[in-house]
């Protein structure tokens, strides 16, 4: 299945290309983020509690950030797994300048399996789309926080 | 008193099912009893690189958790029923619990045993597994192709099986005067009887008695598969099918989640139980049909069919299961000819290992799918000869006076009129009429269209020599044990287990008619290995006109004993003795009378017995028929097309069959209504849909569609009576017209709809989407 | 291990107290806690409606109510539809017109038309086929469960009862 978001961040391309990418900001900006622990290969074990219509659960997983072209493109690989079915998913992560900020472009291929794919899937882009809200809103506020303090 | 048989007799079953008091197998209840469930792949292929449960032992309730490896010692994988020979078959059991790998997404790889069925779901979270996902094949077409991914390293190609019968020279289609081909899928659907499968498993560790009450249609074949896998001889193991609610066929099928239950149940030495989620039905209980058949049909301008040749690429799941081999090849190849007379037939079955759940027996097995594409062809070839398609099958016909006929493919028709049952549907859908209105609606831009199925079953399995040499690993005759209580009350053991059909109530009908005694003194016992001696199955519309045949043999050995006692307390010879309602009476004296209750009791306290017979009053019947039973009949579908959305709505559905004998009208009607739904539900509706990386994505009932009420109009049903010459009944088997004759009658109709439109053929299900889309483009799919 | 909560609630017209994990639902609660086993569980997504129940007079699916949404209210299972002596005009009627095959669907089947005959004591062919969006039948392709729904509420209209020992009839054949 192939998603794609987009959020306007009305910050520098430099700040957002590094807070997108703090550790604390996606801990606080994952939605049902229980653990987000780096590892020493700089990837990292996340475990996220979520729920998709009618199936929920918690998820453990791995995120890795690759291909990084500062500051306009990297790659983000999230494998996960929980009860409910496995999550295998690539988002191109596209940093394009904007009108008093940057907007990032998220492009993702996810690949479902177990009962999320025979139970979920048909709902699974609306819910993706509320996830990936959550998360941008969320990593949005953290930004600023994070900036007003600086 | 009204004759019995023929009579529409309220089912003895019902007052049970109406109050709540039945007893299905998720309704027992044993001391000490524990819960089962299942792990399952969410991968349709993959290695099991992993597998910890460590966590999920330490749960508190959790009584124990096993893996493929740990029943390794316990019990075997779970093999098919059916081998059928000079095919090349290679046959892949079902393993207990995948080991290595796993071969379809649902595929069992654990089982937790909890104290209750919610602890046992929160233990399931807590195994872990790594898999190595491997690319997975799930068209048959596809799978057969060189250097696909293989699900079995010694299948190549994933070719489980090549079965050929009948040889057809190329010339013969070269040189027809009309050819038609036409590709034709005929879709995977699943079963979805209403209650899932379930197990209950109790083990006596004094004697090593196992008992496991399990959603059977056939408790002897789950004996003889089972015991053999557990390692035990059949006198420990007592299979009891309760209450069985719904089939199709799915229950047929040996599955390895029963078998693990009973085995399990000998580990923790407790009572266990296991009731399968729906969502678990949709991926791990047998699916139906999924078959590509190509179909070349040649003919003449005039209108006769000389020659039918037929590809079926048949996708078999990731394992054989019980019938798999069968419902391909034998159950649909040798009816690909139909009700006509065409001299020449021709039939390659392919057999496809898929990463897909395994495919059995669905509601006519075969059957179906032999009646889909003949019924389909003929529309085409009329439509081609611009002939009407009533006429093209009035010309082919196996006339009336052709009975027994020997079809093209080699069995032999019992009996049949199938002119009788085209004229009786036509009487009551007035055919002119239609095509007139039809005519004017067009005009108005609206589009009807009629569609014919005018079918032929092969059905009561049947002589047991013929299903040895086609390779069955079992018989398929019949028994009964008709038992008089001393009072006159009769108890009827019967090897034909029902579940749903009414078997108690019809059976009842022809001991009570015979033996001239109240329906109510008549109580059948069915369903259980240790009551009755064995039995092979209620599928195959076989119920009556083999079980019930068996039945009314053992009734006519109690009469004939009765009889002898009756002559001898009569004081007369044997040859002056009447039977007639319920009273033996000497001939020409009707003061002289016994009543059956009497001769009961006679033969029951054994005071005054004539010399040489035995006490006690039992008739035994094992029937083996003869030969298969052919019901046949029309079915005639009225659709209406929307143009604008693709929808179709049923106006109007006529069925007239003939299923031999009809023992109980009301029961047979029903079986009628509910095979036409489900054969309706194939055409429009149903469908089992995957990825490419085999995820099932119509996996629950919001996404399968399960035909509602509001999806049809009265169904107008009659029948014909054309007796078999097969069994003494002259039955032939009611079940599987509906989902037989239904899916062609109405895809014809829809092509008739749709013939402005210059569309010749959609594959079911025609969802909306897929008929707006084709008359959008004004062309067929594929 | 979860809490244990105490729920009341009168079924059938008694009144049943028990400790439950709060997490059940209101089918197992049945089922497991009172040993009604004649509402049955056909899926796990709310469609098949085979778990229907009557909640203080409304069908609901049991399936979807936890025990302890009950608690207080009143509910009625097929086990309730008849009295000692005579079956409910719905039981009667599925009987005589054939409305079930395996039995299996027909207690929520039954509670589904008593709850349309409560609103709609005379309804029509269509609003009866419409009514039972809710329940799915694999045996019996509805027909004979809409002709049941139709003299049951004939009867209902006439108030005529059957008897439970109402011995199998012989009809004529038609």
């Amino acid at each position: 299945m192939q998603l794609t978001y987009a959020h306007t961040f009305l910050l520098p391309r430099e700040i957002v290309w590094e807070l997108i990418q703090n550790e604390d900001v996606l801990k606080h900006s994952i939605p049902g983020c229980k653990s987000f622990t780096q590892l020493e290969d700089g990837s990292y074990d996340v475990e996220m509690g979520l729920s998709v219509g009618p199936v929920k659960g918690v998820f453990t997983g791995h995120v890795q950030m690759t291909d990084h072209q500062e500051p306009s493109y990297y790659c983000l690989k999230v494998k996960g797994k929980g009860a409910p079915g496995e999550v295998d998913a690539v988002a191109h992560m596209h940093l394009d300048e904007a009108e008093n900020g940057v907007t990032l472009n998220c492009r993702m291929e996810v690949v479902v399996t177990g009962v999320l794919a025979s139970v979920g899937q048909r709902v699974m882009g609306g819910v993706a789309k509320l996830v990936l809200g959550q998360f941008f809103k969320s990593a949005d506020t953290e930004m600023r926080k994070l900036t007003s303090q600086v | 008193m009204a004759s019995l048989i023929g009579s529409a007799v309220k089912r003895k079953e019902d007052p049970r099912l109406l109050t709540g008091n039945g007893c299905f197998t998720d309704d027992m209840k044993l001391p000490g009893m524990v819960y089962a469930s299942f792990l399952r792949s969410p991968h349709a292929h993959a290695k099991i690189a992993r597998l910890v449960v460590d966590k999920a032992s330490q749960l508190p309730g959790v009584i124990a958790v096993f893996t493929g490896q740990d029943l390794a010692d316990k019990m075997t994988s779970v093999p098919a029923m059916w081998f059928l020979p000079g095919c090349d078959l290679k046959p892949k059991d079902r393993p207990a619990l995948a080991v290595d790998k796993v071969r379809y997404a649902g595929e069992a790889i654990a089982v937790v045993v909890a104290k209750d069925r919610y602890i046992a779901q929160d233990a399931l979270d807590l195994i872990e597994v790594d898999y190595e996902v491997l690319p997975a094949v799930v068209q048959q077409e596809k799978a057969m192709q060189e250097g696909s991914s293989l699900l079995h390293d010694d299948v190549p190609n994933n070719l489980a099986l090549l079965w050929k019968a009948g040889d057809i020279p190329d010339q013969v289609f070269e040189e027809a005067e009309v050819v038609v081909k036409e590709r034709l899928y005929n879709q995977r659907v699943i079963p979805n009887p209403m209650e899932t499968r379930g197990a209950v498993a109790q083990y006596n560790p004094g004697g090593g008695e196992l008992t496991l009450w399990c959603t059977s249609q056939n408790p002897h074949i789950h004996r003889l598969i089972y015991a053999n896998v557990l390692g035990i001889p059949e006198t420990k193991l007592r299979i009891i099918a309760p209450d069985v609610g719904g089939g199709f066929g799915a229950k047929i099928a040996t599955y390895t989640e029963e078998a693990v239950v009973a085995c399990i149940a000998r580990e923790v030495k407790k009572p266990v139980k296991w009731i399968e989620e729906r969502k678990e039905h949709f991926m791990a209980t047998s699916h139906g049909r999924d078959e590509v058949l190509e179909v070349e049909l040649a003919g003449t301008k005039d209108g006769k069919i000389t020659a039918l040749r037929v590809t079926n690429t048949a996708n078999l799941g990731a394992y054989l299961s019980t019938f798999g081999a069968g419902c391909p090849t034998i159950d649909f190849g040798l009816m690909v000819t139909g009700a006509y007379a065409i001299p020449q037939a021709a039939v390659v079955t392919y057999g496809v290992y898929t990463n897909t759940t395994p495919t059995d027996a669905y509601r006519g097995a075969g059957k179906p799918e032999a009646t889909y594409q003949i019924e389909r062809a003929i529309d085409l070839f009329a439509s081609k000869i611009r002939m009407d398609p009533v006429e093209v099958r009035r010309i082919n016909f196996v006339p009336k006076e052709s009975f027994p006929f020997g079809n093209a493919m080699g069995v032999t028709y019992d009996s049949g009129n199938y002119q009788l049952t085209l004229d009786k549907a036509l009487e009551l859908f007035d055919y002119q009429a239609f095509r007139n209105e039809q005519e004017e609606q067009r005009k108005k831009g609206k589009y009807l269209g009629v569609g014919f199925s005018t079918y032929v079953e092969l059905c009561g399995f049947g002589p047991s020599a013929v299903a040895g040499a086609i390779g069955f690993q079992g018989g398929v005759w019949e028994n009964s044990t008709v038992r008089v209580h001393p009072r006159g009350t009769v108890s009827v053991f019967t090897g034909t287990s029902p579940h749903g059909q009414g078997t108690a109530t019809t059976f009842a009908q022809i001991v009570a008619e015979k033996l001239g005694i109240p329906i109510e003194d008549v109580e059948l016992v069915h369903g259980d290995t240790q009551s009755v001696s064995m039995g092979w199955g209620t599928y195959g519309s076989r119920a009556t006109a083999v079980g019930g045949a068996a039945v009314s043999i053992a009734t006519d050995r109690v009469i004939e004993k009765a009889r002898r006692i009756a002559a001898h307390e009569l004081e007369t010879t044997l040859d002056q003795v009447e039977f007639i309602n319920g009273q033996f009476t000497v001939k020409g004296d009707l003061t002289r009378c016994r009543t059956f209750q009497e001769i009961a009791k006679s033969a029951n306290y054994a005071w005054n017995l004539p010399e040489g017979v035995e006490p006690s009053l039992e008739g035994q019947s094992f029937f083996d028929p003869s030969n298969f039973v052919y019901p046949f009949g029309t079915h005639i579908c009225v659709v209406e097309v929307d143009e604008h959305t693709g929808e179709i709505e049923i106006k109007r559905y006529v069925a007239v069959d003939d299923v031999g004998r009809v023992i109980n009208p009301l029961l047979a009607e029903g079986q009628v209504h509910g095979g036409i739904a489900q054969g309706v539900g194939q055409a429009l509706w149903e469908g089992a849909v995957y990825t490419d990386q085999g995820q099932l994505m119509s996996g629950t009932f919001m996404d399968y569609t399960m035909p509602k009420a509001r999806f049809f109009p009265p169904i107008e049903s009659a029948f014909t009576e054309t007796l078999s010459p097969v069994n003494p009944l002259g039955a032939k088997g009611v079940g599987e017209t509906g989902t037989t004759a239904a899916p062609p009658a109405v895809v014809n109709a829809v092509m008739d709809a749709l013939q402005p439109f210059g569309i010749h053929n959609l594959d079911m299900p025609l969802t909306p989407e897929k008929v707006w889309r084709a008359i959008r483009s004004g062309r067929d799919n594929g | 291990m979860a809490n244990q909560v105490e729920v009341s609630i009168k079924v059938n017209g008694v009144d049943s107290k028990a400790e439950i994990e709060p997490r059940m639902l209101l089918v197992h609660f049945l089922r497991e806690e009172l040993n009604l086993t004649g509402t049955h569980i056909g899926c796990d997504t709310s469609q098949c409606g085979a778990c229907t129940v009557l909640l203080d007079g409304d069908p609901v699916k049991s399936c979807t109510v936890l025990a302890v949404q009950a608690n207080g209210k009143s509910i009625t299972t097929v086990e309730g539809l008849a009295n000692q002596e005579e079956l409910h005009p719905i039981q009667q009627s599925f009987w005589e017109k054939h409305g079930l095959q395996c039995g299996f669907c027909t207690p929520g089947v039954m509670i589904a038309a008593v709850g349309l005959l409560g609103e709609n004591p005379d309804p029509s062919e269509e609003e009866i086929r419409d009514a039972l969006e809710g329940v799915i039948c694999r045996c019996t392709g509805y027909q004979f469960i809409v002709d049941a729904i139709k003299h049951a509420a004939q009867i209902m209209a006439g108030e005529e009862k059957v008897a439970m020992a109402d011995s199998l009839k012989v009809e004529e054949v038609r």
